[in-house]
């Protein structure tokens, strides 16, 4: 069943569409994620969604009904914000309580729905306290437990964890993806930080000026982006990219000089895409997938980043074009060394120059 | 490096660390007792006229008025306090007062919150000329207006009564230009919240925003008041019967009543001050912060 779908969504600011001819489907239970560099418009997709923006054009529906023109109280979706946004003169069980005390809900159902959401996010203990007396993770976690108990159609969050220092945002994320797994709701996260959208999504949308670049699984994007903007955005470090010019064309792919390694030659796997000889392209190659090998091109290292399981060998081609290589295991430093390195056919990606993945 | 520098760390050098200490302690504290004496003098220039206000109504008349009289009191006689309390209008006029200035207060307030809500909160055309308007208004002196007030208030035929006290006194712009400046600063995001939680404006104006302020309501509040209580020139054009007066007014009626009697005239503004005096007393952090947040010092 359909949790959230979108058709042909705009929103124009003036003369300016940020978000531009957007149409997505997220499934019932679905976790899904926007992600994409700041002013791409996901959180505007997000508010338009909650209410908060109006929609320019396009219908938004969530679970089947059309909430293009309703209020946000009546879309039957709950936000958490990224400042938290808790009132600051309530208690913490006034704060979870408030929707309901609106709602005039009775007593004994806003205690009983309060203690419930408290006893799931492990706040039971603070739910007399007001939020200045709180942890920046108490406040975020009341700040959840205040959408639960609303018992909403979607869960949205915009930003939540950008608050929280780097353990604790760790910390949360894996709290956030258990809690999905717990209550089962549609939900739908924003966030600029791709290790949170690979780490919790089921579904990732990658946003780049109001578009939507694409949609799929984390290990979809990662091994299959549509693009050279989601081949570099999705997977940290970021692919490395390499101007290259087809050298030959195989049966089963092209072989590409990359400019600035003396005439080397990489080759990649292509479908049905034609290129000819002499063509301009972008040769994309993740820094897992590039090993030190003699038959490779060569690169000097510049600087190596050792975190003791992994380490990252930064270097440059003779032209300048820089490259980062992931070691396993590596004890070797290689700095200020020229080292060969290569990678296999299936790994390497083509990218037209305009961006467009070849297959 | 200068030669004044070289000259000053020479100085600085030949003067051991715990002396320059001592030194700078024994400026301060030559600062300390110039900035003290300075206020002790301000507050007896501003005091003694309270002094005198006292000293003079607990003296018979005829020694108020005599040369024999001097700076120190001498007598205690209450026959001024007794016949302000029970010859005159005293007590209807404290009524009018603390009736016409609660509601003042209360008007000023509820009207001031909700304008400077709307003009903070909400979208609508001509918001901005609306708040010029009222910033504008801030600028126009309350005494350009009296005329075309009089004359407004007496073809309403409301000379003489509280509504005629109270009408032109509830234009306080400086109350929306507050509270608009609060509402401006609260997060937007708590608006938002509030809007999906299923409430609305009067949601969030009186259980969030009006919460979140309650120090400026307070503060708004008690300067209010205090300024509706000391009201003089307004009341005293509209009012002309005794009934109606508040006591800044009534003071006025004390003297034609009694004669030149100086001693009821002090004890009636003694008695007339002391509400506002104890008020401030108990509130004085406040009535500083509110003079501070209207005068702009603190925002």
């Amino acid at each position: 069943m359909t949790g959230v779908t979108l058709t042909c969504v705009d929103k124009v600011f003036g003369s300016t569409k940020i978000i531009d001819n957007v149409s997505m489907d997220i499934a019932k239970g679905e976790f899904a994620v926007f992600v994409g560099p700041s002013g791409c418009g996901k959180s505007t997709l997000l508010r338009m969604i909650a209410g908060l923006e109006e929609t320019s054009a396009g219908a938004i529906e969530i679970e089947g009904r059309d909430v293009t023109q309703a209020e946000p109280a009546q879309r039957e979706v709950a936000m958490v914000f990224q400042s938290y946004a808790l009132y600051p003169h309530l208690s913490v069980f006034e704060n979870m309580a408030f929707s309901l005390r609106l709602a005039r809900a009775p007593k004994q159902q806003v205690t009983r729905q309060v203690k419930e959401a408290a006893r799931i996010l492990k706040i039971e203990e603070q739910l007399d306290k007001k939020p200045s007396k709180l942890s920046g993770g108490q406040r975020q976690r009341v700040a959840i437990g205040r959408a639960i108990v609303r018992q909403p159609k979607v869960f949205l969050f915009d930003e939540p964890l950008s608050n929280l220092d780097a353990e604790l945002r760790v910390q949360m994320r894996l709290e956030l993806s258990l809690l999905h797994k717990k209550l089962g709701s549609t939900m739908i996260y924003v966030t600029h930080d791709q290790v949170e959208a690979m780490t919790l999504a089921d579904k990732i949308f990658v946003l780049r000026g109001g578009v939507v670049q694409q949609s799929g699984t984390p290990l979809e994007l990662y091994d299959d982006p549509a693009n050279q903007f989601v081949a570099g955005f999705i997977g940290s470090p970021a692919m490395n990219f390499l101007s290259a010019t087809v050298s030959a064309v195989t049966p089963a792919g092209v072989l590409a000089t990359i400019e600035g390694s003396g005439g080397q030659t990489l080759e990649a796997r292509l479908d049905s895409a034609t290129l000819e000889a002499g063509q301009a392209v972008t040769l994309g190659i993740r820094p897992e997938h590039l090993h030190i090998r003699e038959s490779g091109f060569n690169t000097s290292v510049e600087m190596t980043e050792n975190l003791g399981g992994v380490a990252y060998l930064h270097s440059r081609l003779t032209d300048g074009q820089k490259i980062v290589i992931e070691r396993r295991g590596e004890r070797q430093s290689y700095q200020g060394e020229s080292i060969s390195v290569g990678a296999d056919a299936k790994h390497v990606l083509v990218f037209a120059l305009d961006g467009r993945r070849l297959h | 490096m200068s030669a004044q520098k070289i000259a000053s760390q020479g100085w600085r050098a030949a003067v051991p660390a715990s002396k320059r200490k001592e030194a700078k302690i024994g400026t301060r504290k030559i600062e300390n007792m110039l900035l003290l004496g300075i206020t002790l003098i301000a507050a007896a220039v501003w005091i003694f006229p309270l002094y005198w206000a006292f000293v003079t109504s607990i003296r018979d008349e005829s020694h108020v008025v005599s040369s024999e009289a001097g700076l120190l009191p001498d007598m205690l006689n209450l026959s001024a306090y007794g016949d302000a309390l029970f010859n005159s209008n005293l007590l209807t006029w404290y009524i009018n007062s603390i009736g016409t200035s609660v509601i003042i207060t209360v008007l000023v307030l509820m009207s001031g919150m909700m304008c400077a809500y709307a003009l903070s909160q909400m979208r609508f055309p001509g918001r901005r000329a609306l708040y010029a308007v009222v910033l504008a208004s801030f600028m126009i002196p309350s005494q350009a207006l009296v005329v075309t007030q009089f004359v407004l208030m007496n073809d309403m035929g409301l000379v003489n009564s509280w509504a005629g006290i109270i009408l032109p006194q509830l234009i306080v712009p400086v109350v929306i230009i507050v509270y608009k400046q609060f509402f401006d600063a609260v997060p937007k995001e708590m608006r938002e919240a509030v809007l999906l939680d299923g409430g609305g404006e009067y949601t969030l104006l009186f259980k969030i925003y009006l919460p979140l302020n309650w120090g400026i309501t307070s503060a708004l509040a008690i300067i209010t008041f205090i300024m509706a209580w000391n009201q003089f020139f307004w009341p005293f054009l509209v009012i002309t019967s005794e009934n109606m007066m508040t006591i800044p007014v009534g003071i006025t009626q004390v003297r034609d009543t009694f004669g030149v009697n100086y001693a009821r005239v002090m004890a009636v503004a003694l008695l007339g001050a002391a509400p506002v005096a104890i008020a401030y007393l108990i509130f004085q952090k406040k009535v500083t912060e509110a003079v501070m947040i209207s005068s702009g010092v603190k925002g």
